[in-house]
């Protein structure tokens, strides 16, 4: 599989230029972290001191040398010391990275599987009220802002009808040596509004995307086969149409990672959810710029990875692509 | 066309309402927005209280969100001229040129676009400050790479038509036919673009602002949204109207755009 | 014309909304018999193909208005297709009747290789086991001789000539040894060396497995080459009807001299995906 050596080579590449690009950004803002940070001494005296440090953490290095530095100390996932946190930045990620991970993968699976199916049913009926209703759907879903549904969401099933827990991802009541599957419940329970108001987006605009592709599928010359075998309508569409109606749909779900990802950081902030992006807003509160890169630079990373693992399955579905590349 | 799809011209009416509550009306309500207007989390619609309500320190809701809307409207509206001139500068000359131009370009298109939007404005704007130039640049840096895409491929489609051979065969510059020749043939493609933009722009601008990335004088709907957020659990309009109209905007956006799309092509009409 | 009709299509009228695509349309089709139904483009042809499969009102908006298509089955039965349950229409497709289309580019599923769809029908319709029906596949893919049929099976379509992909539907559609097999312009796509190679072959499988052909075509040439009878069809009617040497020899509608006199030579049409208007018939109706 040539075209799949290619295609992780380019990721890595284009990995390697986030992160140059990052360290290209930091230089471009006024001023330093030790300017930020310094707080000893006035005038002459702390211009001194500051020298002082910057020589000891390499600042008065030229350019490229500090490009190099930066590059391999992150890619030996060294993101550098959060002066808020008062621990390297990896410690401070890497307990967020599955709360996201989990958000997002959840949100995914919810827009894809509603998505299809209201998709596919609206196909079937492409003169129904139904039909009809998806696109004014869409169009709405589109225009509600993440943290708005999220917030309104909150209202009305955690506050009015108390349905669902409102923060967090597990209650605070919960004692932490409770048995693993009542902590998995209780996170699955607080879960659900979060995922749906990020999923909300997507759900949307996948259920008109399947719309249209499934309604070309069902025109399809092959599916006119399939029922000319005698096949009943269930195989029809499960067999022949849904795989086909579905290879448009995988091919953007990569791109669209980082969409979720930033909706991630709305979501996350309205629900208190501990994940990567409630610690972006946190680090944009206190200036905390090292954490912010290295959050930046691990989701684009995520992303990347997201495209070629969609790149990979669209291979294994479609096999004119697969058997072309290879 | 336009006005045979009763979407649209709905799309259309709501903007004008949008317009007139954020440009007219301010100028008969000039009263100062951060006054005291009543007693603080007086619920809408009571006798005596300000339309809206107030919120958490005793503002008029309803005046605030008023004020609002140009910001939010100025800013997206920078940004998306921003992003419409770079995503079709760099698309046309990708499309046009072809070759090693047009892979370094969609190289580029494709690194940017691998870039989480909203997390890069927060890094930019935690680095650079959170002004509103700095709002419009960090947003328009990072959203070009869909309409790139597009009018690349418009260009593929149109740069090898007779009119371009024409234009071509009678000695006009590769400048001029990008810009004089082409480019006209693809706006209503880039028009239908832009409105999508424009309130996908909104849209960016309002999450920004939610989260505290704006400016606090002016209040745009996002960021009123965001201050609002901690007392929503006994004050639920602070949040409501303002999101509201981040919504309303950006669904009259849409509807235009697709109104336009289906005036243009009414072969896509209900996909 | 002694034996009892397989397949009698009686006053059947089928509609498209206002649009009458087929209008009291009557005719027979005899056991082992091949009978080509040739026409104008939009003339009615396929949509009658359509019709004997009931397939015509899945998915669009065509009603069968009225009429009956009396079918002998294989039990000896007799059923009336239009008003059969869709269970026993399942039943009957692909197993009793079946079908092979014009476009063998597009009328195989791409994502799934060209014997899943084969043995598919055959396990639908056989109740074998899955390595009986592989076996099965591949003498169905040695019969219409698809050459290294063991490695086709496990092509995917686009992998596949246009000819090769036709034989595959051929294979599927005579799977089940079929009382009717319906070909709707089975040649038109193909290049002309591989249409008449795919002419013979049709007459050789008609011959070892007794099956009945409904051959649509414009293609008068093929007619020649292969049909018995003949239904003239244009625009949503039957015309006339008739064995080849009764028609060949003294048409009697106007319309069908015309179309004689129009005679291509064999795969003259190659390349045309729609059939041609004829230029010399008249308008006025017969």
């Amino acid at each position: 599989m040539k075209a799949v050596a290619v295609k992780i080579l380019e990721s890595f590449l284009l990995i390697l230029a986030v992160i140059v690009f990052n360290f290209v950004l930091v230089h471009l803002a006024p001023g330093d972290v030790v300017d930020a940070l310094s707080s000893g001494g006035l005038g002459d005296a702390r211009e001194e001191q500051n020298e002082l440090i910057r020589e000891q953490i390499g600042l008065d290095q030229p350019f490229h040398v500090q490009l190099f530095t930066y590059v391999g100390n992150v890619l030996t996932g060294d993101f550098g010391w959060s002066p808020i946190g008062n621990k390297p930045v990896l410690e401070m990620i890497a307990p967020r990275i599955f709360p996201t991970l989990l958000l997002a993968l959840s949100a995914l699976t919810f827009a894809v599987l509603i998505g299809v199916t209201i998709g596919s049913i609206a196909a079937r009926h492409p003169t129904s009220f139904f039909s009809a209703g998806l696109t004014v759907f869409a169009l709405i879903g589109f225009a509600m802002p993440v943290f708005w549904t999220g917030i309104l969401l909150l209202l009305v099933f955690g506050v009015w009808l108390e349905w669902l827990p409102i923060a967090g991802m597990n209650d605070l009541r919960l004692a932490n040596d409770a048995p693993f599957v009542e902590r998995a419940l209780d996170t699955v329970r607080h879960l659900i509004l979060p995922t749906i108001s990020l999923g909300v987006i997507f759900l949307a605009s996948y259920a008109r995307l399947s719309r249209a592709s499934m309604l070309e599928v069902l025109q399809s010359d092959y599916i006119r086969t399939a029922r000319a075998k005698g096949l009943s309508e269930g195989p029809v569409m499960i067999k022949h149409a849904l795989r086909n109606a579905v290879i448009p749909i995988i091919t953007i779900l990569g791109m669209e990672f980082g969409v979720l990802l930033s909706g991630a950081i709305l979501v996350e902030t309205v629900f208190n959810w501990p994940g990567l992006g409630r610690l972006a807003f946190e680090a944009v509160l206190t200036r905390d710029t090292n954490v912010l890169l290295a959050i930046l630079t691990m989701v684009s990373a995520t992303v990347i990875l997201a495209n070629l693992f969609t790149d990979i399955v669209y291979r294994l579905v479609d096999p004119r692509i697969r058997i072309e590349g290879a | 066309m336009f006005m045979a799809n009763k979407a649209a011209v709905f799309g259309a009416g709501l903007m004008i309402v949008i317009l007139f509550v954020s440009y007219i009306l301010p100028l008969f309500f000039s009263a100062d927005k951060f006054a005291y207007a009543g007693k603080r989390h007086t619920a809408p619609f009571t006798d005596g209280g300000p339309l809206l309500g107030t919120d958490y320190l005793g503002r008029d809701v309803a005046l605030i969100v008023m004020h609002g809307g140009s910001t939010t409207l100025e800013v997206a509206g920078f940004a998306a001229l921003l992003i419409v001139t770079v995503g079709a500068l760099i698309g046309a000359l990708a499309g046009y040129y072809g070759g090693i131009i047009d892979r370094t370009l969609m190289k580029v298109t494709e690194f940017f676009q691998v870039l989480p939007g909203l997390l890069f404005a927060l890094v930019v704007v935690a680095l650079f400050g959170a002004s509103t130039t700095t709002i419009v640049l960090a947003i328009g840096v990072i959203s070009w790479p869909p309409i790139a895409r597009q009018t690349r491929s418009e260009f593929l489609k149109q740069k090898n038509l007779e009119y371009v051979k024409a234009a071509r065969s009678i000695g006009a510059s590769n400048a001029r036919i990008i810009l004089l020749t082409i480019l006209p043939n693809t706006l209503p493609v880039l028009i239908v673009q832009a409105t999508l933009t424009m309130g996908a722009a909104i849209l960016f601008e309002a999450g920004l602002a939610f989260l505290g990335l704006g400016d606090p004088d002016s209040l745009s709907w996002g960021y009123y949204v965001g201050l609002n957020r901690q007392y929503f659990l006994v004050n639920w309009w602070g949040v409501t109207f303002p999101g509201l109209m981040v919504f309303l905007t950006v669904l009259s956006l849409s509807l235009i755009g697709d109104g336009i799309q289906d005036a243009i092509n009414p072969k896509l009409r209900g996909r | 014309m002694a034996d009892k009709p397989l397949l009698s299509i009686r006053n059947l009228t089928v509609r498209f909304g206002t649009f009458t695509a087929l209008k009291d349309l009557s005719f027979d089709l005899y056991p082992g018999k091949t009978t080509a139904v040739v026409g104008e483009s939009g003339s009615g042809k396929s949509v009658t193909a359509l019709s004997v499969m009931r397939l015509v009102t899945l998915g669009t908006r065509a009603e069968i208005d009225s009429g009956e298509i009396l079918f002998q089955r294989k039990d000896g039965s007799e059923i009336d297709l239009i008003k059969a349950s869709e269970r026993e229409m399942r039943d009957i497709r692909g197993n009793e009747i079946s079908m092979v289309f014009q476009e063998p580019l597009t009328s195989l599923n791409p994502v799934y290789t060209t014997g899943n769809q084969v043995i598919e029908a055959i396990q639908l319709h056989q109740g074998l086991s899955k390595q009986e029906a592989y076996s099965k596949a591949l003498e169905m893919y040695e019969m219409v001789r698809i050459p290294r049929a063991e490695k086709v099976l496990s092509d995917y379509p686009h992998q596949l000539s246009g000819g090769m992909r036709q034989r595959v539907m051929i294979a599927m559609a005579l799977s089940c040894d079929p009382k009717l097999l319906i070909a709707d312009e089975p040649t038109t796509a193909l290049d002309v060396t591989i249409q008449a190679q795919m002419l013979g072959l049709m007459k050789d499988l008609q011959d070892q497995t007794g099956a009945s052909v409904m051959l649509i075509t414009h293609d008068m040439g093929v007619v020649a080459e292969v049909a018995d009878d003949i239904v003239v069809m244009k625009r949503s009617r039957v015309v006339e009807t008739g064995t080849v040497y009764d028609i060949f020899e003294k048409p009697t509608a106007k319309y069908t001299q015309a179309l004689l006199a129009s005679i291509p030579r064999l795969g003259s049409m190659t390349g045309k995906t729609e059939p041609e208007l004829f230029d010399l018939v008249q308008e006025e109706d017969e």
